[in-house]
């Protein structure tokens, strides 16, 4: 049995865990998640992007708790929140426990993926408020 | 690089309006569906399928091929055919490029059809662009428009009660278009119940089910040449197509490539804002109403919720929005969407909208976003 995070592409399974986004190195705009393809803001191409780590700490901007969902997992209710990142990118994640409000202060935390069937421990990025 | 107003210069117009009543999906055949729309719209101008000279359809879902196999049964007479794939905008483009086709002088009559039935799925294409998120699936649309609508509230103190007043003012429009897929007034009790995501309900959320809409676009010398009725004409005065360029972090894409699109789209047609009399939006979610409303310029940001609550945008009111009953009442089949939207404006400003009627209504405005994103912004008026 293994540990493997479920987007490894976008996401270091260290403590805290670390998200990965791109920097271009033509313009410098930084962005996530990290792009196969080319910059959004000035068009150069993949070569120029270099994998940035991001800080998986931010502040929330929206919250959402889903009532309604089409697949099992994860089981409703849950929550999503936009997030703003400490470095910048603005991205949606679930956050745990239904106390998080616009506002709040929320870290990354590393959890099982329940979807994994394959006998290996999946693991995938949530958010807590920091406490 | 130059930019020419071909809608100023070569005047384009609806001449004739159909509808096949939006509803949820049921064993009629999109054919059906599309030439009901079609043959009701040639019948409202006046005119005789041999007389139109090329065919867009706007459709998301069908799969390729649609056009042919359906509106040859109006008569197989050889014009040009062409699908309009543009997500949600798909109906809204198929006008778009039916503008383009009269204005640039190659026809002078040209039919822009809005047809789709909903397969299961949208299958729509930036899922499969190879670009990973951390959402795995959990942001789909009602959830992103209730995280907008969490935002929104925050920023100015609106409550999910005042959201909800969209809906409430939509499903009662609805209740008098006998082409809407939802025709029943609604308590705001019942607005309330079933929450769906956030401060979404079910009835805050538009029925994705299956219909058609058509629109017969016309020049100068097509009205002229088959006599048509010309007070029943309506001009469209601008027609902008823009997608979403980068915003900012934080900024919502929605409503920036909104501002972005409408703002264009008044420039084009020489008018403000506070001109427009009936508008037709994108309110596949209740919330997205009240972010349209302050991106096209009705109203400064945050004041959407509280001109809802006080009437200014319901039929007879400072400008009527939404109609039709919007996505949320009269429906989201997708492909016709956009194209009903003109269709609705068209009737409003012939004074033919009957017990929803907008009283003296001369401008018009129809929005549309699109998964991508796009969005497409008509302006139409009569004199």
């Amino acid at each position: 049995m293994t540990i493997q995070a479920r987007h490894p592409h976008l996401l270091r399974l260290t403590d805290p865990p670390v998200i990965l986004g791109h920097r271009c190195t033509s313009c410098s705009r930084v962005a996530f998640p990290p792009d196969p393809y080319g910059c959004e803001q000035c068009g150069s191409s993949c070569e120029d992007l270099e994998e940035l780590d991001l800080e998986a700490r931010g502040t929330v901007h929206a919250v959402a708790t889903v009532h309604r969902h089409h697949r099992p997992y994860p089981t409703t209710p849950f929550t999503v929140a936009v997030i703003e990142l400490s470095g910048g990118p603005v991205i949606k994640a679930i956050v745990a426990g239904s106390q998080v409000g616009v506002g709040a202060e929320v870290e990354g935390v590393l959890v099982q993926d329940l979807e994994d069937t394959e006998g290996n421990t999946l693991v995938d990025l949530q958010f807590q408020v920091v406490q | 690089m130059s930019e020419t107003n071909l809608l100023r210069d070569r005047p384009v117009y609806v001449v004739g309006i159909g509808l096949h009543q939006y509803q949820r999906r049921s064993e009629t055949t999109y054919v059906e569906l599309g030439i009901t729309a079609a043959r009701s719209a040639l019948r409202d101008a006046g005119i005789t399928w041999p007389d139109v000279q090329a065919a867009y359809t706007g459709t998301a879902l069908l799969g390729m091929g649609s056009s042919r196999i359906m509106l040859s049964r109006l008569g197989a007479t050889g014009i040009p055919m062409t699908q309009v794939e543009n997500a949600s905008a798909s109906g809204s483009s198929a006008v778009a490029q039916a503008c383009l086709e009269v204005a640039s002088g190659r026809s002078d009559v040209v039919l822009a059809l809005g047809v789709d039935k909903p397969r299961g799925g949208l299958g729509a294409a930036p899922g499969q662009a190879g670009i990973e998120n951390l959402e795995n699936g959990t942001v789909v649309p009602f959830t992103h428009f209730a995280l907008l609508a969490s935002e929104y509230m925050h920023l100015h103190g609106v409550t999910a009660e005042q959201v909800a007043k969209v809906a409430f003012k939509n499903h009662r429009n609805g209740a008098s278009n006998q082409y809407a897929q939802r025709q029943k007034v609604r308590s705001m009790e019942e607005i309330l119940a079933e929450p769906i995501s956030g401060a979404m309900t079910r009835l805050q959320c538009c029925p994705v089910g299956e219909g058609a809409a058509a629109a017969v676009i016309a020049s100068e010398e097509g009205i002229r040449h088959l006599d048509l009725d010309r007070s029943r004409a309506v001009r469209i005065n601008a027609s902008v197509t823009r997608t979403e360029a980068l915003y900012g972090a934080g900024v919502g894409i929605d409503a920036a490539l909104t501002a972005e699109t409408g703002e264009a789209a008044f420039n084009q047609a020489g008018i403000e804002p506070s001109d427009v009399d009936v508008l037709e939006v994108h309110d596949a979610f209740a919330i997205e109403e009240l972010l349209y409303a302050e991106a096209l310029g009705l109203c400064p940001p945050g004041e959407a919720a509280s001109l809802i609550e006080s009437g200014e945008f319901d039929i007879g009111g400072r400008c009527a929005l939404s109609p039709s009953g919007g996505l949320l009442a009269m429906g989201h089949p997708i492909g016709p969407t956009g194209t009903g939207q003109v269709v609705e404006v068209t009737r409003q400003l012939r004074g033919e909208a009957g017990g929803r009627q907008h009283q003296g209504a001369r401008i018009g405005l129809t929005h549309m976003v699109g998964i991508g994103a796009v969005c497409v912004v008509h302006v139409l008026s009569r004199d």
